[in-house]
């Protein structure tokens, strides 16, 4: 199995920090965060990718660190929230023009698309210092935010995204919460952190609360991303760490001796690409492989054996894959059908890659 | 002075700082044809080793001269181009042949691996915090210290490894000197380099605290947009005199 580069766009000179993809009818959105303020929005197309918006790079007074599409609203919209190191988060929203004539119009609505711009919608303030990832649910009416004052935010929303009110705040990590995801189809929160911790978060009775503490890992928790799976007994998320390992956790049962706790265990170490920090961690709702990246600049493909089996080997790696440049983020990205994978490095460039099994 | 959390840190003087001109001295006696002439002249030395000395630089010059027939060593190609093209061509095709050469030299150029000298110099000169003097003189750098691994290609990784000692245990002081190493290696390294910095083992009481924020990227990246922060690793990475 090989990777290939299908597209690299160099957007600035400083460290591009996340990414976050989101298909609408008529384009492939990829929302970049970055050191320079300014988040950009690409077109992702099989045949030419391009920079279709710029947003206002005043609303933030420091690096944009993360990104994130709201999942499942109006049709009409689409919106994004940002989260930055000046404490605060950004929501931002624009209308899009459906093509109801199919491919007749299609040249004309892409240009109607390319004029309308995202406008600010919403600050949200509430961390006291950096904030480091923003997550939506999977019905887009939470908002997870976290930050170096150790909290993990849960704001809920109206379907319109314009007002916020913070429903929880959960201060059990002893550090810094470096990542925050929500399964993609329950209402459950993982937080990772630098106090090498991940921690898994419910809501019982109108409250949020801890559930389970997955330990193991020996260094900062960078980013965690949760297997796609409709069935409540077969939850699995994958980690990456500081300690440069790819871990798998697997929900066992509910535990009968501490009341709404929930016993997990490791399930596998994916066999060792890393040589130093992993940054970023992608499962795939396609194809259920499992995408890293690193300070190594190497983005790893792992595909399970056989599934649930916790037996993975190593399809492909790409080393270098952002020059000598480490690489912060990994996300996979459904292009028409077509599976691609995204990555953004300290280079400021976003590289769009084709692999092939 | 008791607003000083250590009033009386030990300090070396500047000359007795590790420099590249012993490994330049120990240069001189390669190529040496006579043994009774290397006696001489390492005898010469001795008299006066000091750096600066008109005796070292009589030496330097007799080297060169001896030389002249003999592969340069201590002249790079680009040098040796730019005093030709000096004396025999006019401006325009100085500019013509130099450019030329350069990029032809860039592709064929031999590695040349960044050494454990020339990040004690990047560092050492880095300015105490607290004190008027260098982390050098401090000692809070030191040249056995340092850990480089590179082989010099500009599409490989590097790896610098720098271990720094506190002038007290429980220095509070050490987050921002090993912050202001940090700044001033990713400024002036290139992109390739992967820098690590520790305390050195049982110098500090925080020690693991300590080195995990030093080199965790997402807060350093931070403290650099800390203006007040920047402002002070600013004041540091300036020269002490």
């Amino acid at each position: 199995m090989s990777i290939t580069l299908a597209k690299g766009i160099k957007l600035q000179n400083d460290k591009t920090w996340s990414l976050d993809y989101k298909r609408t009818p008529s384009a492939n959105l990829l929302a970049v965060a970055s050191t320079d303020r300014k988040i950009k929005i690409l077109n992702i197309k099989p045949n030419g990718t391009k920079l279709d918006d710029v947003l206002d790079g005043t609303v933030h007074r420091k690096a944009v660190r993360s990104v994130a599409w709201r999942p499942n609203t109006d049709i009409n919209t689409v919106t994004l929230a940002a989260g930055s190191f000046d404490a605060t988060v950004s929501i931002w929203t624009k209308d899009i023009v459906s093509h109801v004539d199919g491919d007749d119009d299609e040249e004309g609505g892409e240009e109607q698309d390319e004029e309308s711009e995202m406008d600010l919608l919403a600050i949200i303030e509430g961390h006291e210092n950096e904030v480091k990832c923003v997550a939506w649910s999977q019905d887009g009416m939470l908002l997870a935010t976290c930050s170096r004052d150790k909290s993990v935010w849960i704001w809920e929303t109206d379907e319109m995204g314009e007002e916020y009110e913070c429903v929880s705040v959960l201060q059990e990590h002893s550090q810094d919460v470096k990542h925050v995801v929500w399964h993609p189809s329950m209402n459950l929160l993982a937080s990772s952190s630098y106090d090498d911790t991940i921690r898994l978060w419910k809501e019982y009775d109108d409250d949020w609360e801890c559930v389970a503490v997955l330990t193991g890992h020996e260094g900062t928790v960078w980013s965690s991303d949760f297997e796609t799976s409709d069935n409540e007994q077969d939850i699995r998320l994958v980690s990456v760490s500081d300690d440069s390992t790819v871990r798998i956790w697997k929900y066992v049962e509910e535990d009968d001796e501490n009341d709404g706790q929930q016993v997990w265990i490791c399930q596998s170490t994916l066999p060792k690409v890393h040589w130093n920090q992993v940054y970023s961690v992608a499962w795939s709702p396609m194809s259920g492989m499992i995408a890293t990246s690193g300070s190594d600049g190497t983005l790893a493909i792992y595909k399970e054996t056989v599934k649930g089996s916790g037996s993975w080997e190593v399809v492909a790696q790409k080393q270098l894959c952002h020059g000598v440049y480490e690489v912060n983020i990994v996300k996979w990205i459904d292009v028409d059908g077509q599976e691609l994978i995204a990555t953004g490095g300290d280079d400021g460039s976003v590289n769009v890659w084709n692999f092939n099994i | 002075m008791s607003e000083y959390l250590n009033d009386n840190p030990d300090v070396l003087e500047v000359d007795e700082l590790p420099s590249r001109k012993e490994d330049n001295n120990e240069h001189l006696f390669e190529n040496f044809g006579s043994q009774e002439a290397l006696q001489r002249k390492k005898l010469l030395l001795k008299i006066d080793h000091s750096p600066t000395s008109q005796v070292l630089h009589n030496i330097e010059l007799l080297d060169k001269l001896l030389l002249l027939n003999s592969t340069p060593d201590l002249i790079s190609d680009n040098e040796n181009l730019l005093t030709e093209s000096d004396s025999d061509l006019n401006d325009e095709s100085i500019i013509g042949v130099g450019n030329e050469s350069i990029s032809e030299e860039y592709l064929t150029e031999p590695a040349d691996p960044v050494d454990i000298q020339e990040i004690y110099d990047l560092t050492a000169h880095i300015c105490d915090p607290e004190h008027p003097l260098t982390l050098g003189q401090l000692s809070i750098v030191n040249l056995p210290d340092i850990e480089v691994h590179d082989d010099g290609n500009p599409e490989h990784l590097a790896q610098v490894i720098i271990r720094i000692t506190p002038t007290i245990t429980h220095c509070s002081l050490a987050t921002l000197i090993g912050l202001g190493i940090r700044v001033r290696l990713e400024r002036a390294l290139p992109p390739r380099f992967r820098i690590t910095i520790l305390l050195k083992k049982g110098t500090h009481n925080s020690e693991q605290q300590v080195n995990k924020q030093l080199n965790d990227k997402e807060r350093v990246a931070a403290a650099c947009e800390n203006e007040q922060l920047l402002g002070v690793v600013s004041k540091m990475l300036q020269t002490c005199k």
